[in-house]
């Protein structure tokens, strides 16, 4: 690891305004410390943002605002979001291991970087890590990497779960510009896709600060279900994750959600099979049908064809579990 | 060097492991966490191409870093006598011979070891040294180099292939297994401390403290005396500790440079190039039977692949010949230099691989005949001798570990047909396997130290991976001897004590308890001595008449002739009873054959949507001749089993051919089971002692354990879906996709 200066963030302005191109935040480290460790991340200077931001989940009229330094764990039991927002809990416990998601912070888990394994491999080309070098995955072992969203420059996938039930519930991330300026950002329009500057995940301005998370009242808490498929059970990346929700009157579905993990660039929705399955009874024939249509468009690559029916598969696997759990 | 020092320790640790409360308090130390004085520390660099040569090492920036003491590279290192020339090399048997060649062999192969005062700064400095290569075109692609390779008799022919030529029931299938990494949680580290010009002083991980010591007096051509190699605690080998391997000389090389001591811990991603793993194969079987499910002829051939600068053959046919009575038999193979390190053994080496094979054929077979597998196998099963050898077996229970296993996990509930059972989208089916081991041993040696207060010392320089070696050498002393548990403290894994083979191959146990025993009754041997000049009737005693308690010796009966320590003590003018003795195979090698064996039966559910599959239970049944410590042996084998597990739904270690080496490799990318993925394993024995193999009775379980869950998971996700599938690891999209 290459030496650096660390130090701990004291005032809001003087963080903002002390921000460096070589400068990084750190908040639980989590992701970070890994890319330092493999010499992917070098800056010169850490900054401790822990202790700046809030650690706070707060409900009012319009949603549910969880500060940017509630740890990842702290979402999963907090009585308000198990109550009204579950499936925020339900993926995030899908994820990791429990000291990883005791140290992980929110803002954190938005930023947290691919796990393509070319990403991580400093001696092997990577658009991504170092720009124009080219990209080994797309020609190379793509058997976790993207079946839809991707250019000929990066097929890496988001490798949150988090995230996926952050889309599903259409949130909204607040960020704190340089200038201390607050503005929102639709969790759509967050992560971006990769096209020809796969080196930026994020629509995040240059030094801006993740401040909270706003997840707007929904109905969506009776009926919800996160399915993630791995190679292992437990502290494993998705092969494909699903985030499904169902508004159901009676048998009814008012309004369904459907966002997928380790499919694209960033978590996606699907949003023709939501419409499609709106207004329709909740059963195997509607659920199998929504399912077909999510999956009709990617377009996987040499190594990973079997997503296509993995993702199938789950979404109908998460849309049964949204009536029984 | 004491498993425990504490008197508190002692008392409570006897019904569990006596290394235990070490381990879980932190007191234990493994080899990177003692402290040297004025001790430096190592960060290797790796080679970035898979074949070529150096062209350039530039060390200026690296030796800019403050902290930076020097950077050992194939021009200035210390020359190590036993590579003196390419001959020395060769005959020396090392393997790669790191920084005494400007050849690249693989990617990540040690090229330069930066020393530095701390580990930060060597590690930085080690990401600064820059290298010009002249690369070659590589080879690392198994499939592509395998197919091209041609094969070799592997063992006698018996009967002949034309003899079931025409037999109606037949199998014929080809199997693939991605190679595997050992990966103990513990990586592999050195200190290596030059105590004077010729003497040299260890703390390494490994598994046989007396290889390593006789590895490195060969290269350097002092006296093995001259080396002492401490590995008191090692956490986990399975086999990654049996060889020697480069870093520990280069680690060697620095202390040996910079005149101090220096430490070096592996990388997690540098253990998976550094230390061996289990060699990608390819295997095909033909297999045939009469209608009644006799076997009439089988074809194992075998393929797995080995580094350009050094021929590993694990033997993956060796368990064809083992098993079953096959009147018609042939065995081929070959191995396939790849651009990779060298694979070494892990885990059931060869026999792991050639039993998922043979194994899953059987099954398949057992569906052609329309026949239960239990019963296909019990029909063929080889019973009375070893149909290798000839010879008679000295114990063979492997028909009860079948028949125990399947009453346990109620086999008649298997459907004879596969997909019958259905919950929801989960497909439910049995399978099972069974595997079998070599029943080795080797010599060893053990002491025994007597305080007059009555507690023992107990010695070996055996180490203890983890297996329980020394909970069993301590078992084994108290029952032997009658003084208890309590009062015998166990002291391992240092090359100055008495010297015994590595662990391994499951000889450990089997070899160090007739140590044990041996110098257990030579102490009881060496009281009588002293106690006959007090009294007569020791003068002819025998072990078996003496008894002792925690205070005095007896004869015949406690209480009889009774002799108290302190007595014996004062009498002698005794300090410390010293007894040392050896123990190893004789003509019973010559006149048996002997093995280990044991029946794995699952259940599984195969998600039909997902292509998830989960081990609902898993049954291991195995006869390991007595069992010494039931805690203990149930571990190895429920370890084993969730080894196997790993094996078949999930690790691989991956190769790019474009790359010309490892991807993924780290603990995100390869994944090995965890608790989630099993279930609690049932384990069972058969609990009768082997009366010929060692004064215990007692064969070795660390194999065995392991040998036969691939197939049996992939038979049972077969009886549950329909699906045969020959190629591990089984991951869900394989079975989507099948
Ligand atoms: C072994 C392992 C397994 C994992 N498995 C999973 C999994 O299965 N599913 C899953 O979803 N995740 C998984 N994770 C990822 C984990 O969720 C992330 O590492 C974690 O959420 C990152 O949060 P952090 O606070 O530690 O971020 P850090 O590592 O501190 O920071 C990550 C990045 O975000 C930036 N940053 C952090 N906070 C802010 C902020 N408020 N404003 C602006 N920038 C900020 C940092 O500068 C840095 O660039 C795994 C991680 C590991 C190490
Ligand atoms: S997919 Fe993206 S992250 Fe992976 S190698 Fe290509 S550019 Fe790099």
């Amino acid at each position: 690891m290459k030496p650096f200066a660390f130090t701990k963030a004291e005032s809001l302005p003087k963080t903002l305004s002390a921000k460096k191109e070589t400068t990084q935040f750190i908040a639980g480290g989590t992701n970070l410390l890994d890319l330092m460790k493999k010499h992917i991340s070098q800056p010169d200077e850490l900054v401790d943002i822990t202790s700046m931001l809030s650690d706070k989940i707060e409900a009012h009229k319009k949603g549910i605002r969880i500060g940017a330094m509630v740890r990842n764990s702290t979402v999963t039991l907090d009585a308000n979001i198990l109550t009204n927002y579950p499936l925020l809990a339900k993926a995030i416990l899908a994820g990791a291991s429990p000291q990883i998601r005791n140290m992980a912070s929110a803002g954190g888990n938005l930023l947290q970087r691919t796990r393509c394994p070319y990403f991580y491999d400093i001696t092997t080309p990577c658009n991504k890590r170092q720009p124009g070098s080219g990209c080994s995955a797309v020609e190379g072992e793509n058997r976790m990497s993207a079946i839809i969203g991707y250019s000929e420059q990066c097929v890496a996938v988001h490798p949150s779960d988090f995230c996926i039930a952050l889309a599903a519930l259409d949130a909204a991330v607040v960020v704190t510009q340089s200038n201390q300026k607050n503005s929102t950002i639709p969790f759509s329009d967050f992560h971006r896709l990769p096209g020809s500057t796969p080196q930026q995940d994020t629509n995040l301005p240059a030094n801006a600060l993740i401040h909270s998370i706003e997840i707007p009242v929904n109905d969506f808490h009776k009926n919800c279900a996160y399915v993630k498929v791995r190679d292992r059970d437990s502290y494993a990346f998705a092969l494909v994750s699903v985030a499904a929700a169902l508004d159901l009157k009676g048998n009814t579905i008012q309004e369904a959600r459907l966002a997928s993990g380790g499919v694209a660039h960033k978590p996606w929705r699907w949003y023709e099979a939501e419409q499609y399955l709106k207004g329709k009874e909740a059963n195997a024939v509607h659920f199998k049908e929504a399912a077909a249509m999510a999956a009709k468009d990617v377009k996987p690559l040499a190594h990973n064809g079997f997503k296509k029916l993995m993702l199938q598969g789950a979404i109908e696997t998460a849309l049964q579990n949204c009536l029984t759990t | 060097m004491l498993f425990f020092e504490d008197q508190d320790s002692i008392t409570t640790a006897a019904e569990g492991r006596v290394e235990g409360i070490a381990k879980v308090t932190g007191k234990g130390k493994y080899a990177a966490e003692y402290t040297v004085e004025n001790v430096c520390y190592g960060a290797l660099v790796g080679s970035t191409i898979a074949a070529g040569s150096i062209q350039a090492i530039d060390v200026t920036n690296a030796k800019q870093v403050k902290g930076v003491l020097d950077v050992l590279t194939h021009q200035n290192k210390p020359l190590v006598p036993g590579f003196a020339d390419e001959t020395k090399i060769k005959e020396s048997r090392f393997g790669l011979p790191v920084f005494h060649t400007d050849k690249i062999f693989f990617k990540g192969q040690p090229i330069a070891i930066v020393v530095a005062e701390t580990l930060e700064d060597a590690t930085y400095a080690a990401s600064l040294v820059e290298v010009t290569y002249t690369t070659e075109k590589f080879v690392v692609d198994f499939r592509e180099a395998q197919a091209s390779t041609p094969l070799s008799m592997a063992g006698k022919e018996r009967g002949s292939m034309e003899a079931w030529s025409d037999a109606q029931n037949i199998v014929e299938a080809e199997y693939n297994i991605a190679a595997e990494v050992h990966n103990p949680m513990e990586m592999h580290a050195t200190i290596a401390h030059w105590i004077s010009q010729d003497k040299l002083k260890l703390y390494d991980k490994n598994q046989g403290v007396n290889n390593v010591q006789r590895t490195f007096a060969r290269l350097f051509d002092i006296p093995t005396d001259n080396i002492e190699v401490i590995s008191e605690f090692v956490g986990g080998g399975f086999g990654s500790g049996l060889r020697v391997w480069p870093h520990v000389l280069a680690t060697i090389l620095a202390a040996r440079q910079v005149n101090r001591p220096v430490k070096l811990m592996l990388t997690r991603p540098q253990m998976f190039t550094a230390v061996g793993y289990r060699p990608q194969s390819w295997q095909k079987i033909k297999l045939a039977a009469d209608k009644d499910g006799k076997f009439l002829g089988l074809l194992h051939q075998a393929q797995h692949s080995t580094s350009v600068y050094e021929n590993f053959n694990e033997g993956i046919t060796r368990i064809a010949r083992l098993v079953y009575s096959i009147d018609n038999l042939k065995t081929e193979s070959s191995i396939v230099p790849l651009n990779l390190s060298t694979p070494t053994w892990m885990r059931g080496p060869g026999d792991c691989t050639g039993d998922f094979a043979i194994e899953s054929a059987i099954d398949e077979l057992s569906y052609v005949l329309k026949k239960d597998p239990v019963e296909l196998r019990m029909k063929n099963l080889s019973l009375e001798k070893s149909p290798d050898t000839g010879l008679p077996w000295s114990t063979n229970y492997i028909n009860e570990c079948i028949e125990k296993g399947a009453a346990r996990i109620q086999w008649s509930e298997r459907k004879a047909l596969p997909g019958q059972v259905k919950e929801g989208d989960w497909n439910i089916g049995y399978g099972m396997a069974v595997g079998m081991w070599n029943a080795g041993r080797g010599n060893a040696s053990a002491a025994i130290q007597m305080q007059k207060d009555g507690s023992l010392t107990v010695q070996t320089a055996m180490t203890d991976i983890g297996t329980g070696t020394g909970t069993a050498m301590q078992n084994i002393a108290s029952e032997i001897t009658g003084i208890s548990k309590q009062k015998i403290k166990i002291e391992l894994g240092n090359s100055t004590l008495p010297p015994a083979p590595s662990q391994g191959g499951s000889t450990g146990l089997s070899s160090i308890s007739g140590a044990i025993v041996a110098v257990s009754k030579a102490l009881k041997q060496k009281l009588a001595d002293y106690a006959s000049v007090q009294d007569e009737v020791y003068k002819n005693a025998t072990t078996e008449d003496i008894i002792l308690s925690e205070s005095h010796l007896s004869f015949k009966t406690n209480g009889n002739h009774a002799i108290a320590y302190t007595s014996l003590w004062e009498t002698h003018n005794l300090n410390v009873l010293e007894v040392e003795a050896s123990s190893g195979p004789g003509e019973e090698r010559q006149k048996y054959s002997f093995c280990s064996s044991a029946a794995h039966f699952c259940k599984v559910r195969v998600n039909s949507k997902t292509g998830k599959v989960k081990i609902d239970r898993m049954v291991c049944v195995a006869d390991g001749g007595k069992i010494v410590n039931a805690q203990a042996a149930a571990n190895q084998m429920s370890g084993a089993a969730i080894g196997g597990i790993g094996m078949t739904l999930m690790e691989e270690q991956k190769v790019d051919a474009r790359v010309g080496g490892l991807i993924g490799n780290d603990f995100a990318g390869y994944h090995f089971a965890v608790n989630a993925d099993a279930p609690l394993i049932e384990v069972d024995f058969i609990h009768k002692p082997d009366p010929n193999i060692n004064p215990t009775g007692s064969k070795g379980l660390g194999e065995v354990g392991i040998i036969g869950c691939a197939a049996a998971i992939a038979n049972a996700i077969y009886n549950a879906t329909g699906k045969r599938l020959r190629d591990l690891p089984i991951t869900p999209d394989k079975i989507l996709l099948a």
